[in-house]
């Protein structure tokens, strides 16, 4: 205990993980927060620290065949005004924290914080994005909906590193963002939204619906995403309300200091039955 | 400890300090620079907002390894620059500071989106500060002089 490593490359980091147990401390955002002390005195890590924000080589994002690939060390401003970036994302980002946070919070900390209310994951469980994560051992891939268990629990082993996201190539119509929060500027979110979809003439060819804040973790419901891939939207027109409750079924709305259960769960189904009568009417 | 290397106020610095330490810490207490303010200690008020490499952030959640080969900017250099004569008048004029303690984070994060939007709308001058708390004016006479700081200014902050 006692080490403190500032890590220029990969190399460095993923040697120092294996070596020592560390808190990796990434933008700081959440993890400064997390070990505040009083003032002028040294934030409380119970742990070693391995500082990433100076890993040169993970400040990219860039496209291949796969799809779209953030670095670990890319600010969340810096994705936001990046021209590779879905503006699904940009949306999301723009509500997120403050400016200046923006500045210096990256992507897979907001991820690795595994907050209910961490707005990015909602958006990368409904793009499919997985995460790299690299060990002296080798590299593997999971994705981020499985990646995220729980409050604050990760599928992270303690040699690993996030060295980036990947977002598979994707073909909607259109994709939606929503947040509800109390504030303009760093609400956390009481309830954030995503939805995608692609029309076949007047069928669902395929839909994906994404909620955060509203269980432990964000969530989407494969199963009834199937149900509804396929329909023609006049029959998904008479039976928003089925899905609007069926939806509230597989939300678990959680209490906490920012809003109770009842208002969670009503305003999510406020929201689904709203988007899917709009889509119910050929969407837009 | 660590050796970090980085730019404060213009002046290049090598200094021996424990990398966790927060840069707001360092400023204050180690480089006397008490212009930058502690107010919530937790990245919601603003009051601790310096320039790294001409973007606005929080020093209070910024430990001292993640300065290490950047420029930091902090109010007590800032108010040197011509730009910081001109968003004063304009706070002056619209009563854009009251008690004082926001000002040097909000004059910080306006230079910030200056910087880079020169010529902001009103939205987007909300967007720029909404990290940045204030008690006392209402916020409305701030995105007044901020607004007027870029009329005023001319092509002060236009890229050069
Ligand atoms: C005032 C304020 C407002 C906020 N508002 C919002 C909001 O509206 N919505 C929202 O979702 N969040 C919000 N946040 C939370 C926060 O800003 C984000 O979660 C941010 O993206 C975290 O990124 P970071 O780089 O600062 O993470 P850090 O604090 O550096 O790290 C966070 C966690 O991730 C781990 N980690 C970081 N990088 C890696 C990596 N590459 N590999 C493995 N583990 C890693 C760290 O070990 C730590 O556990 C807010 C925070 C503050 C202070
Ligand atoms: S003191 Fe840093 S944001 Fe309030
Ligand atoms: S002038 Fe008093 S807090 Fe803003």
């Amino acid at each position: 205990m006692g080490q403190k490593i500032i890590a220029r490359t990969l190399s460095e980091a993923i040697e120092a993980l294996a070596k020592y147990d560390c808190n990796i401390v990434a933008g700081g955002s959440d993890i400064m927060l997390q070990k505040r002390n009083t003032a002028g005195e040294l934030p409380r890590f119970e742990k070693d620290v391995l500082f990433i924000a100076n890993i040169e080589e993970l400040h990219k994002e860039y496209v291949d065949e796969e799809g779209l690939h953030i670095g670990a060390t890319m600010t969340l401003e810096e994705i936001l005004r990046h021209e590779l970036t879905p503006n699904v994302l940009k949306d999301c980002l723009k509500e997120l924290a403050s400016v200046n946070i923006r500045h210096f919070a990256t992507l897979p900390g907001n991820i690795a914080n595994a907050s209910p209310a961490g707005d990015t994951i909602v958006v990368d469980i409904l793009l499919d994005a997985k995460l790299k994560l690299t060990s002296i051992r080798g590299v593997r891939y999971v994705s981020a909906e499985d990646f995220v268990q729980g409050v604050r629990k990760i599928d992270l082993a303690k040699d690993e590193l996030i060295e980036e996201i990947i977002f598979p190539k994707y073909d909607f119509d259109k994709l939606i963002w929503f947040k509800v929060g109390s504030r303009k500027a760093e609400s956390i979110s009481k309830l954030a939204f995503a939805a995608a979809y692609k029309l076949d003439g007047e069928k669902i060819a395929s839909i994906r619906l994404a909620f955060g804040s509203v269980f432990m973790k964000a969530i989407r419901s494969h199963e009834l995403e199937k149900e509804l891939e396929g329909m023609s939207l006049k029959e998904l027109g008479s039976r928003v309300e089925e899905f609007t409750e069926k939806y509230g079924k597989v939300i678990s709305p959680i209490d906490d200091q920012r809003s109770t259960k009842s208002y969670r769960l009503e305003v999510t189904k406020n929201i689904v039955r709203d988007f899917l009568t709009t889509l119910a009417k050929g969407g837009n | 400890m660590a050796k970090i290397k980085f730019t404060l106020n213009h002046k290049k610095l090598e200094v021996e300090v424990d990398p966790s330490r927060r840069l707001l810490d360092f400023i204050r207490e180690d480089m006397h620079l008490s212009g930058t303010k502690e107010g919530c200690g937790e990245g919601s008020c603003g009051a601790c907002v310096v320039l790294m490499d001409g973007y606005s952030v929080n020093s209070c959640l910024i430990p001292m390894a993640n300065v290490e080969g950047h420029e930091i900017i902090t109010i007590d250099e800032f108010k040197n620059t011509k730009e910081f004569e001109v968003l004063y008048a304009a706070f002056s004029e619209e009563g854009g500071s009251q008690c004082g303690f926001c000002t040097p984070g909000m004059i910080i994060a306006s230079q910030s989106l200056l910087s880079h939007n020169p010529h902001p709308s009103e939205e987007e001058i909300r967007a720029g500060l909404a990290g940045n708390l204030c008690r006392c004016t209402g916020y409305q006479a701030i995105i007044q002089a901020v607004k007027l700081a870029s009329e005023i200014g001319g092509n002060l902050w236009d890229k050069k």
